[in-house]
């Protein structure tokens, strides 16, 4: 199983959802599900695939942590395509999910990863926890976008038919609410499995680097966002533009930092 | 035909702006009207419109701009006049609802039925608007039961549900605050409580007239006073009130989301002049849709009904084509015409069904023709010195001088 494969089955789920988002057949939907059920099976089989080319869990490399925080978004996302009132997401979720495997395909393809040198059980806890919450934060940011679209529309009362197969704006509210309560504890989850790995290793302070502190500061963001959400009412809108500034902070500080300083955290994982 | 004009400052021209400082009522017109003057207003939210006949264009613009305090130079683009057969047609279109903002409404029929008894009262309207007015309610009913245009149920309470599906997925957990107790709120309130909502609450200056809503819809009549409460624990508002002034302020409504903790708000001001402050829409979390900003929303619905709307004009164009077979007839000199040609046909049948004998047939005739001349001479000569639409259209009536002489007792 190649990504090639992979990346062709979410094109075609997401052209389907798109289909589903101007032309609401039954059958059309259906046949949507089924190529999103095809996308991720194939997407399981080529991490499977990875894994036993290298014998590790595919994360040591930042490709590989975004080939498998796309896998895991798209598992979150398998609850909202197979809800009618939720279902049209896909139409703007599946063709991101393509656009970014696109993306990654080239390296991830000759990427194959250091081996884990220290076979302690924080660093997959650390990696998984931290990268299941960003895919919940990449909902989330789908959410936000569609949340902020249908707000507008809404707004200047032009609900035409497209706009009218849009999920409501409670129910965009909730799962924006969802993905950022669940993200931000599966990152602090992270975040503290990322201590222990690194203590565990007797890392010094400064060896956490710059990487750990922009992790922090996306923590912050979103920390800031749940505490106005939930302390102050700031539900809807302004939700919906901070978890979206707030993606696209994590999603540049992830980019640069790893283009900076590629190994793990500066620790390296061969010890 | 002519003498018929209609100055409307409706919806598609007017701002709200305007149109909630075009107020008319048929006594506004009294110092413009001399002889054989007719006036009839309609002022509805979407709409202030002025029938006339017998005034000056210019007089009625002086008019409006004086009773509205807007200038002539800002009421000229935002207005539409029609003339003659135009006007007519108008008339007809708007009593039928095929003008309204949402094409097919009934709403319109009783605003217009209400205005004309107010008109009535003033003692505005005489001959030409009468006939015109019940011609237009004629045409309302024909549209109504030989057209599907009623098939396709959408109001603004319709809108207002729509609305609350696209925020809150439906209305079943919703509370609904109606303010103002008028048809139209009542309307609305009736249309959200069918649809599900969970609880109904009236809001209504006067308590009793509250009470009475409340109960007829099964909802719960609350003092004015409690307003801001209701506010705050509502998702929908509807409000039709007939206040002057808003009565949802900026400053009330920041309190009131402060209290709700931002929670979503539709807020639905059917009145005209608007209940809600425009500033209200920029509350966060507060959704505030004028009579105005239906208007787009609206128009989504209204591709099946312009099918409907095309039957309905072949329906208009008919009655109107029948309107002006009427006016064409209120012509002194055509009266006194058909009233000759009247007194002729009489004696000929007379003289048709035989003669007594030894009477010589022709001198019969001429001396029967004679008595009836002299007796029309009374009529004709009334006519000529007060050729009034009512003098001519009433005796018209008492000779039966129309074919059709029974349908112009319909209206």
């Amino acid at each position: 199983m190649s990504l090639a494969v992979v990346t062709f089955f979410y094109i075609l789920a997401g052209a389907a959802f798109i289909t589903y988002l101007f032309w609401r057949k039954p059958s059309v939907i259906l046949a949507a599900r089924a190529l999103f059920a095809a996308s991720i099976a194939s997407h399981l089989l080529f991490i499977i695939s990875l894994a036993w080319q290298g014998d590790h869990l595919p994360l040591l490399s930042p490709v590989q942590a975004a080939n498998m925080m796309i896998f895991l978004s798209s598992l979150v996302f398998v609850v909202f395509a197979f809800r009618k009132a939720t279902a049209v997401l896909g139409a703007f979720f599946l063709p991101a999910a393509s656009f970014c495997l696109g993306l990654i395909a080239p390296s991830l393809q000759a990427d194959q990863g250091a081996p884990l040198a220290a076979a302690r059980i924080w660093y997959p806890l650390h990696t998984l926890t931290v990268i299941g919450g960003e895919a919940l934060f990449a909902v989330a940011f789908v959410a936000s976008v569609v949340y902020l679209l249908h707000d507008s529309v809404i707004r200047k009362g032009r609900i035409h038919s497209t706009a009218s197969h849009l999920p409501p704006l409670k129910i965009l509210d909730r799962i924006l609410s969802a993905c950022l309560s669940f993200g931000f504890v599966a990152i602090t989850a992270g975040m503290i499995f990322g201590t222990l790995w690194a203590s565990s290793l007797s890392v010094s302070f400064a060896h956490l680097t710059t990487k750990a502190s922009a992790g922090a500061v996306t923590w912050l963001v979103f920390a800031f966002s749940l505490h106005q959400r939930f302390a102050i009412g700031w539900a809807g809108r302004r939700t919906a533009i901070i978890t979206i500034i707030g993606f696209i902070l994590m999603i540049l500080l992830f980019v640069t930092l790893n283009v900076l300083f590629p190994d793990a955290h500066g620790i390296g994982l061969t010890q | 035909m002519n003498r018929i004009n209609c100055l409307s400052i409706n919806y598609r021209l007017a701002p709200i702006e305007i149109r909630e400082k075009v107020r008319f009522s048929p006594r506004d017109f009294h110092d413009l009207m001399h002889r054989d003057a007719e006036v009839y207003t309609l002022t509805t939210c979407n709409r202030s419109e002025v029938y006339w006949t017998d005034i000056e264009d210019g007089e009625i613009f002086r008019k409006t701009s004086e009773l509205s305090g807007v200038p002539e130079a800002e009421l000229y683009p935002a207005s539409e006049l029609f003339k003659g057969r135009e006007a007519v047609r108008h008339l007809f279109t708007v009593a039928s609802g095929l003008d309204s903002l949402v094409i097919g409404e009934n709403q319109i029929l009783g605003q217009a039925k209400e205005a004309y008894k107010a008109a009535l009262d003033a003692g505005t309207t005489s001959v030409f608007l009468n006939k015109a007015l019940h011609r237009a309610f004629r045409t309302s009913k024909r549209v109504r039961t030989e057209t599907d245009i009623g098939r396709y149920p959408v109001s603004v309470a319709s809108e207002a549900v729509e609305l609350a599906c696209h925020i809150f997925g439906d209305i079943k957990g919703s509370s609904v605050l109606v303010v103002g107790a008028g048809e139209m709120a009542g309307i609305a309130a009736r249309r959200l409580k069918d649809r599900g909502a969970k609880d109904l609450s009236i809001i209504n200056r006067t308590l009793s007239t509250a009470c009475e809503l409340a109960e007829e819809l099964g909802g719960i009549p609350k003092p004015f006073e409690g307003l801001k409460e209701e506010l705050t624990r509502c998702n929908i508002v509807i409000s039709s009130t007939g206040s002057p002034t808003p009565i949802i302020t900026k400053p009330l409504m920041d309190e009131v989301m402060k209290l709700r903790r931002n929670d979503p708000l539709i807020l639905i001001d059917i009145a005209v002049p608007r209940d809600v402050e425009p500033d209200v829409g920029s509350c966060y979390n507060c959704y505030l849709y004028d009579i105005d900003s239906l208007k787009a929303i609206v128009d989504r619905h209204a591709t099946n009904r312009r099918e409907e709307a095309d039957k309905a004009g072949a329906i208009i164009s008919a009655e109107v084509e029948l309107f002006e077979r009427w006016v064409n007839s209120l012509n002194a000199q055509d009266t006194i015409r058909d009233l000759f040609g009247l007194a002729d046909s009489i004696v000929g049948d007379e003289i048709r069904q035989g003669v007594p004998e030894g009477t010589e047939a022709a001198l019969l005739e001429q001396k029967m023709q004679a008595s009836l001349k002299r007796l029309l001479h009374r009529v004709v000569s009334f006519l000529k010195e007060h050729p009034t639409l009512a003098n001519i259209e009433n005796t018209r009536r008492i000779f039966q001088l129309d074919a059709n002489y029974q349908d112009r007792h319909k209206g």
